[in-house]
């Protein structure tokens, strides 16, 4: 495997008595789009912060682009991207303008006109910050954090407080920026971001990582059942144990005519199934299967969920 | 250095885009600038330098404590110094960013008021116009700097709202941006100095009114770069991009470590008050150029004319144009109107003979001859008289030099004087005499100090042109060979002719007194420009007066010295109730004097001076004769002599010429136009003439008619600045 472009072992960060970060390790690797996951005070900011080199650490190795945010600031923030969450640009400042402000502090420039035209703002250069969407504003925000083509970009809630018209939009950008081979991480809180964006994501709880993987590794490393509800035309005879399914429970709706199964390995379950109802004699109308979400997963490994 | 470029470019778009910037640079200091400009009356002359320094420090104070200030609060409270966390920059470009829009944002502001102030209230340009833009640069940069130090400490906008008027208003208030510092009691005054924006103002007014230099505010210049160069230092250290970092409150004390070195200037200047003088002196330099008008008035002009109903415009401290018949309007002149119907217009009297180092009464103790201040206190009391220029004729040197300069700076308020110093007499000659009361340990000094005994011509030449190269005004000599009793050496004449006529190659007049008709006629052919006394014991042949009147040598009777020294070995104390004495001469000295009168230890001085001949009989009759011959005449009164008090001293004497019987006209062109003359000052002052200085004097009736109305001053002007007749006396 490649060197990685972050990485991050036994990292703390305290403050004051508070331990927001308690000794986390990871690595992001070239190309890839990482996930930072978790509730609000989890975490992730104090650590995606770090790594951007705008806060101190208290313990631990952090390399990012080889460099030690702590001790060469300037020369990393030179060569990454950053999307805050919640930042603003002065109301009578020009898109085309706020480009052109933010090129100049950087040693390595793209060209602002196609990077305009890429976030789709070209008909928008010339207008007041103030008059832009909320889309608008973010995908500026995107805009800014890569006029110095950086090869690890991050974002801090890309999406957080956005409509989901919008938010689509903004996952489309991501996706098109992981085309052109940069690593990016991101933290959310919104399960389908991270199952959507992500390669690999880390869910954080009370300043440690809780799973790493996969969003599907996750999904599977978890206790969570799938779900397979079976409508039939005719209400079922009674039915064995779910045991001689391969399923862990079932559920026979009021009418006789629905079925839910809570199973392990939904697959095999699904067919021994079908298998039995087809020999009864009955008519399926309706078969659906429903994997278990990252969010069940969350839930399972925190006990909480993202959002309260 | 792009970084700095291009924040500094973005910056100035986005303050060019901001209508509240146009609203604080401009609309808001010209508000102001119109208001106070008709506040204080601004039209009328020299109040405009005053209110163009005014709202040039409202202005930088707005500039740099919301434009700097809450500008950077808002900044970092609506997220956006946030967005510029993650970019590879150091808080500096903001810093500085925020400096030079400081500048390039009001500077033309100031540039735009200059302009009005120029073309439509007619200030001058200051001589040293570049150091007026540079001083006010650094007042700029520094007002943003203490604007950004607030925003480094504050924690929220209502916490940076709070600071900043903690700074502005006391600011506005005390630094003299609202009302003069004047109005302020002295303690008041002492506190202003601790404030930076004083100092801005000071500065401004000194460079306008005072033909200052940058390096004359050097000090003031140099504490603002100072409070630049610590507040960008804590703004680096303490700067914060987001709201959400807090600072402790105690880090707010780093507004008061920036502005330590004002604290320093104000301790300094707590003691050496040089900054309360120097605004004192841009306040009578303010009040000098003032546009006035003295509407009709019966002007005596001073030269001998009169104009018996007519006006006298003043602009600058001068005279601008007379008017003869009916008065103009004063609104359309922009002109403070006097009005002056009933009352005459004369130009400042000048006594052309005095010894401020003498009281003219007496003390009880000994040591209240040496009490300081009293040079000036006499001078305080000339100019109350209505006696704007005087001349001493014999003082200690030094003290009399030290206490011109004090005048001509405008450190104390007083009537001009002239000194002569020493005194070129013989040894043994008079007034060796005076110098027998003086302690044996000040001899040595008393003699280098008062007397000048020549022994050769050419000593005495040299001692004149050493005299010249000290600052003397004229030069003094004295012929006197006294009386039997009181007989004194006589100088030689070919000694004071020497030194008349070095003098003379020097350009300094040369007055001689004399006792005798010989000693007139001996000073006449020594070369000397006055005649000191005359004679009051012997008839002066008229062929003496003839040559003077021919020669242009003037004749200064001094007959206030004769009544007074006659008076008080007859005991008069009636000539300590005059009403003009008792208002100018100290009560303390005039109660003394009379009880020293009264006493009879005084009987034996008294006697003494009794029979010494001096008789006003004479002496009129010397003077009738010398005005029929046309000499020139002038007013000295002795003042310092017993009874002959500083102040008011010519009013007497003029009052004794009439007595004499001669007209008041005569002795009033003789106090003024011909005094002026003798003393060298006809160019500049002496009469009421477009171009003269206005020094003058507005009189209750008509003193052509009852000489007595002089001492009726109702108004007086010295070089266009409204004196306050009582405030004089209570000068520190």
């Amino acid at each position: 495997m490649s060197t990685p472009v972050i990485s991050v072992q036994g990292l703390e960060k305290s403050y004051g008595t508070f331990q927001a970060v308690r000794g986390i390790n990871f690595e992001v690797h070239p190309g890839e789009v990482f996930g930072l996951l978790g509730p609000n005070g989890a975490g992730k900011t104090s650590t995606i912060e770090i790594l951007e080199g705008l806060r101190p650490r208290t313990a631990g190795d952090v390399k990012v682009l080889g460099l030690d945010p702590a001790a060469d600031t300037n020369a990393l923030k030179d060569r990454i991207g950053v999307c805050l969450q919640q930042t603003n640009l002065p109301d009578k400042m020009m898109v085309c303008e706020a480009l052109e402000l933010f090129s100049s502090f950087y040693q390595r420039t793209t060209d602002p006109l196609l990077l305009l035209k890429r976030l789709q703002l070209e008909d928008k250069a010339k207008s007041f910050y103030s008059t832009l969407s909320g889309g608008q504003k973010q995908r500026l925000a995107i805009a800014l954090a890569l006029v110095n083509d950086p090869s690890v970009v991050f974002f801090d809630e890309p999406t957080t407080g956005l409509d989901p018209q919008v938010r689509l939009e903004i996952h489309a950008l991501i996706q098109q920026l992981r085309g052109d081979q940069r690593s990016i991480i991101l933290t959310t809180h919104y399960i389908e971001e991270a199952e959507r964006l992500c390669d690999r994501v880390a869910i954080m709880d009370e300043g440690r990582i809780v799973a790493h993987g996969t969003p599907r590794e996750i999904q599977a490393r978890t206790l969570g059942l799938s779900k397979i509800e079976i409508v039939t035309e005719h209400p079922l005879p009674p039915l064995p144990e779910a045991a001689a399914f391969s399923a862990e429970k079932l559920l026979v709706g009021a009418d006789g005519r629905s079925l839910t199964v809570l199973a392990a390995h939904p697959a095999r379950a699904l067919v021994e199934l079908v298998k039995w109802i087809d020999a009864q004699g009955i008519e399926l109308v309706d078969v659906q299967l429903k994997r278990p979400t990252l969010e069940d997963a969350f839930i399972e490994l925190t006990g909480k969920r993202l959002r309260d | 250095m792009a970084p700095y470029l291009a924040y500094i470019r973005m910056t100035l778009r986005l303050t060019m885009r901001e209508k509240s910037v146009l609203f604080f640079n401009y609309v808001f200091p010209l508000i102001f600038f119109f208001v106070f400009a008709t506040a204080f009356k601004a039209e009328r002359g020299g109040a405009i330098n005053m209110v163009f320094a005014m709202i040039l420090v409202i202005g930088v104070l707005g500039n740099g404590l919301f434009g700097g200030g809450i500008r950077m609060v808002m900044e970092r409270d609506q997220n956006i110094l946030r967005r510029f966390k993650v970019a590879p920059i150091s808080p500096a470009p903001i810093l500085v960013a925020s400096l030079v829009v400081g500048l390039v944002t009001y500077l033309p502001s100031v540039l735009l008021m200059f302009l009005i102030s120029k073309f439509y209230y007619g200030m001058t340009t200051p001589e040293h116009w570049p150091s007026l833009i540079l001083f006010v640069a650094i007042a700029i940069v520094a007002f943003r700097s203490i604007g950004l130090i607030i925003a480094s400490v504050a924690n929220s906008m209502a916490e940076s709202q709070i600071l900043t008027q903690l700074l502005y208003f006391p600011m506005m208030f005390l630094s003299g941006s609202t009302f003069p510092t004047s109005v302020f009691p002295t303690w008041l005054q002492t506190v202003t100095q601790f404030i930076p924006a004083t100092h801005i103002n000071g500065g401004v007014q000194g460079i306008l009114i005072r033909n200052e230099s940058f390096l004359d505010n050097a000090a003031a210049a140099g504490a603002l770069l100072l409070t630049t160069g610590v507040a960008l230092f804590i703004c680096m250290k303490l700067f914060r991009w987001e709201k959400e970092e807090k600072l402790k409150n105690s880090a707010k004390l780093w507004v008061g470590a920036a502005m330590l070195p004002f604290l320093a200037i104000g301790v300094y200047q707590t003691y050496a008050k040089t900054n309360l003088e120097r605004q004192n002196q841009i306040d009578r330099q303010l009040s000098r150029s003032r546009n006035r008008i003295i509407r009709d008035a019966r002007l005596v002009l001073g030269d001998g004319r009169v104009i018996e109903r007519g006006s006298l415009l003043i602009r600058e401290g001068k005279i601008a144009q007379i008017f003869e018949g009916s008065a103009p309007d004063a609104k359309v002149l922009n002109a403070d109107p006097v009005e002056g119907a009933g009352k005459t217009l004369l130009p400042g009297l000048i006594d052309v003979h005095i010894h401020i180092g003498a009281p003219g009464g007496f003390y009880e103790n000994l040591q209240d001859y040496g009490k300081p201040k009293q040079g000036e206190r006499a001078l305080a009391a000339y100019l109350y008289s209505g006696v704007t220029a005087t001349r001493s004729v014999g003082d200690w040197l030094d003290s009399a030099l030290a206490l011109r300069k004090k005048i001509d700076q405008l450190q104390y308020t007083g009537a001009d004087f002239a000194t002569c110093g020493p005194i070129f007499t013989a040894e043994g000659g008079h007034p060796t005499e005076l110098l027998k009361n003086v302690p044996s340990a000040m001899q040595a000094t008393g003699r280098a100090q008062f007397l000048r005994l020549p022994t050769t011509p050419e000593e005495a030449r040299l001692m004149v042109r050493q005299l010249k190269k000290d600052g003397v005004d004229c030069i003094k000599g004295v012929f006197d060979a006294g009386q039997p009793g009181y007989m004194f050496n006589r100088a030689s004449p070919d000694l004071l002719a020497a030194m008349a006529a070095e003098a003379r190659t020097q350009g300094l007049p040369v007055a001689i007194h004399t006792g005798s008709a010989q000693d007139v006629a001996d000073a006449i052919a020594a070369g000397a420009s006055s005649i000191e006394h005359g004679s009051m014991s012997e008839r002066i042949p008229d062929e003496t007066f003839a040559r003077m009147a021919q020669a242009g040598i003037y004749y200064d009777p001094t007959l206030s010295v004769l009544e007074g020294m006659t008076g008080f070995a007859a005991g008069r104390t009636e000539l300590l109730e005059f009403s003009l004495v008792q208002q100018a001469v100290p009560a303390a000295l005039l109660a003394s004097t009379r009880k020293y009168m009264q006493a009879a230890g005084s009987k034996q001085m008294r006697d003494g001076l009794g029979s010494y001949k001096m008789d006003m009989k004479i002496a009129a009759d010397n003077l009738r004769r010398a005005h029929a011959a046309g000499v020139r005449l002038v007013t000295g009164t002795d003042a310092g002599n017993p009874l002959v008090f500083h102040g008011p001293a010519v009013h007497r004497e003029m009052q004794l010429w009439v007595a004499a019987g001669l007209p008041p006209a005569a002795a009033l062109q003789a106090a003024t136009g011909n005094a002026a003359r003798l003393l060298g000052i006809a160019g500049r002052t002496g009469t009421l003439a477009v171009g003269k200085e206005a020094t003058m004097l507005l009189v209750d009736g008509n003193p052509l008619t009852d000489i007595t109305a002089t001492e009726r001053i109702t108004m007086l002007l010295l070089k266009g600045e409204r004196i306050v007749r009582p405030d004089l006396f209570t000068q520190e």
